[in-house]
């Protein structure tokens, strides 16, 4: 900002020039326009950082606390994150941002393209599909899978320590806090492969495949044709059969549908499963509003076991 | 025939809701396009295509049926093209453009729309190219009583829009409401526009009104053989583009099918190359013997 007493002598040497007035003015106004844009990022200490996606900013917001400025791209759980267009805000929030967590793999490859266009080398980019030591992979949804966000915690923990020193002792605690918590998913997923591991479902889509895996849970529908509805693509009508007839011989206990990610297909899979009484499951591919990482997945995984333990119930009486 | 009808073909509900909708639409875009095609008007059809584009996301935004949103689209499209020149054949040409231009600018919109706010996936697909596979009974009622309607119509309608098509002026003379006759034959083309655009998508919707016509036309018989082959064409195309669709999730280990829409369109211009082939080795052996 220009300091008041420099402006008032502008003014002042140029108000005899009408037109000089009407630069300065408009000089002002942009430079008024330029701090209103910034200000609110840089608050002095605090590190701007962005998740990809809102469940990364959530780890990002656990470990760094008060010290970091999180802004995260793909929050909207009622729209499918395949179809993410990126808007000039998202550009401003990559170009401000010290340490950007994405998910890789294609499944945000529009992020690639704004880094580039804003290049920055004291950036910090964690991939996740990176983290994982894969190049790509056929499935992108690591964060349903149990080892990835531990892992996100500790390299964002010690990037955070890298940038401000200063605060270690207060990432490394959130680091031991997320740690801590994210025991409870685990503690679930003990219970739940000792509960319903072996069970069959179907899915439409592979959002939740890690951790049906995780479960010990046994996915039936053919991954062609949940490769098929995740790109938008239509399923072949006889993958469409196959996935009909394990709903309506009972071959699985439930249908696990991706809430984000609707076609009139998926639709018609759901509407077939109500009808034949075959329980439906729906998982999200973002981060719900109101929860954290570790009580998503906690949630999730009740809800797939409240509904496979009610058709093993059902069957054994 | 195994080889041909791999199993379970006919006893799959997706192949044969498809080809019932597909066979009924080729049949009345058939009939329609012969007089899209005598007329000249295949631009304008193109053009109906288009603001049928913006119908059917429009209606992905609403939540609405895209087959209503097809149908509603090409009409509003005919109404416009009408409306900004009908006076002069020149600047018809030029109202053609304005309407296409406006209606792919709202599509884009309008499938951008898609995407911010609702969790639909595949809509792209679904309105532009068509997902005949998976368009269900309810369409397929609809879509065979808004058929029934417009073969009513145009027969109807067919003798004055015969004799206007063919010679307008003579028409006229003769007491034909020409312009009267030449609007209700667009929206008759809009609501077929509409209907095709269900079965390969609505960028490709023209190619089931004007191939299996300009095919059937080519082989120069009388007019009312040239309205069955015409027919036959479109229903082959689409019957068989089902078939060819279905068995390519057999030719390649990965059990990637090719898309139906591409299997009906690349059908319909094997079927033009064909005539065309047929016509010259005919019209050759003709001009041989009289020699």
């Amino acid at each position: 900002m220009i300091p008041a007493n420099v402006l008032r002598m502008i003014l002042k040497k140029t108000c005899g020039d009408r037109r000089a007035t009407v630069v300065v003015l408009g000089l002002l106004v942009g430079s008024l326009g330029l701090a209103g844009c910034t200000s609110s990022h840089s608050t002095p200490g605090v590190i701007n950082v962005v998740g990809a996606e809102v469940q990364y900013g959530d780890v990002l917001a656990q470990i760094g606390g008060a010290y970091v400025h999180v802004t995260s791209i793909v929050n909207n759980p009622n729209t499918d994150p395949h179809n993410f267009e990126a808007s000039p805000s998202v550009a401003q929030a990559i170009a401000a941002a010290k340490i950007i967590v994405q998910n890789g793999a294609g499944y945000d490859s529009f992020m690639n393209q704004l880094e580039s266009a804003s290049a920055n080398s004291s950036r910090d980019v964690i991939s996740v599909v990176a983290l994982r030591d894969q190049v790509s992979a056929a499935n992108p949804h690591f964060w349903y899978s149990p080892t990835t966000m531990p892992m996100v915690a500790s390299v964002v923990t010690s990037d955070l320590v890298t940038i401000a020193p200063q605060h270690a002792a207060y990432f490394r605690s959130h680091e031991a806090t997320f740690v801590r918590s994210w025991r409870r998913v685990t503690a679930a997923l003990v219970t739940a492969r000792h509960d319903v591991a072996g069970n069959k479902v179907a899915t439409t889509e592979p959002v939740g495949d890690y951790l049906l895996a995780a479960m010990g849970l046994d996915n039936l529908t053919p991954f062609r044709f949940q490769a098929d509805v995740m790109n938008g693509i239509d399923p072949s009508p006889q993958d469409i059969v196959t996935q009909q007839n394990l709903l309506t011989s009972h071959a699985v206990a439930a249908l696990c549908y991706n809430a984000q990610v609707s076609s009139p297909v998926t639709l018609a899979l759901r509407n077939l499963a109500i009808k034949d009484h075959v329980p439906t499951v729906a998982i999200y591919e973002t981060m719900p509003q109101g929860l954290h990482v570790q009580t998503w997945m906690l949630s999730e995984i009740s809800a797939i076991e409240a509904a496979i333990a009610a058709v093993v119930t059902g069957r054994s009486q | 025939m195994h080889w041909f009808l791999e199993p379970g073909l006919w006893s799959n509900d997706a192949v044969r809701t498809g080809v019932g909708v597909g066979g009924v639409v080729a049949i009345v875009s058939a009939l329609v396009g012969l007089f899209t095609v005598m007329r000249g008007q295949s631009f304008a059809g193109h053009a109906l295509a288009d603001v049928a584009t913006a119908g059917g996301a429009g209606s992905g935004v609403l939540g609405f049926s895209p087959l209503a949103g097809f149908v509603v689209g090409a009409l509003v499209g005919a109404g416009a093209m009408e409306a900004i020149g009908v006076e002069r054949v020149r600047q018809r040409d030029v109202a053609t453009g304005v309407v296409l231009g406006g209606a792919t600018g709202l599509s884009a919109l309008f499938l951008y729309l898609i995407t911010l706010n609702s969790s639909s996936t595949g809509s792209t697909q679904l309105i532009l190219f068509g997902s005949l596979f998976i368009v269900s009974k309810a369409t397929f009622f609809v879509a065979a009583v808004l058929s029934a309607v417009v073969c009513l119509a145009l027969a109807w309608l067919g003798r004055p829009l015969l004799f206007a098509s063919l010679s307008p002026d003579a028409a006229n003379a003769r007491g034909v409401a020409v312009t009267r006759v030449a609007l209700l034959y667009t929206v008759l083309m809009a609501v077929t526009v509409g209907l095709s655009a269900i079965v390969i998508g609505s960028v490709l919707s023209t190619a089931l009104l004007i191939g299996p016509p300009a095919a059937a036309l080519r082989l120069g018989r009388s007019l009312s053989a040239t309205f069955t082959t015409a027919a036959a064409f479109g229903v082959a195309a689409v019957a068989l583009g089902v078939v060819v669709s279905y068995d390519s999730y057999y030719w390649w280990p990965s059990h990637r099918a090719l898309p139906v829409s591409f299997c009906v369109v690349t059908l319909v211009v094997v079927e033009l190359i064909a005539v065309n082939v047929v016509r010259r080795v005919t019209t050759r052996r003709i001009v041989e013997t009289r020699e």
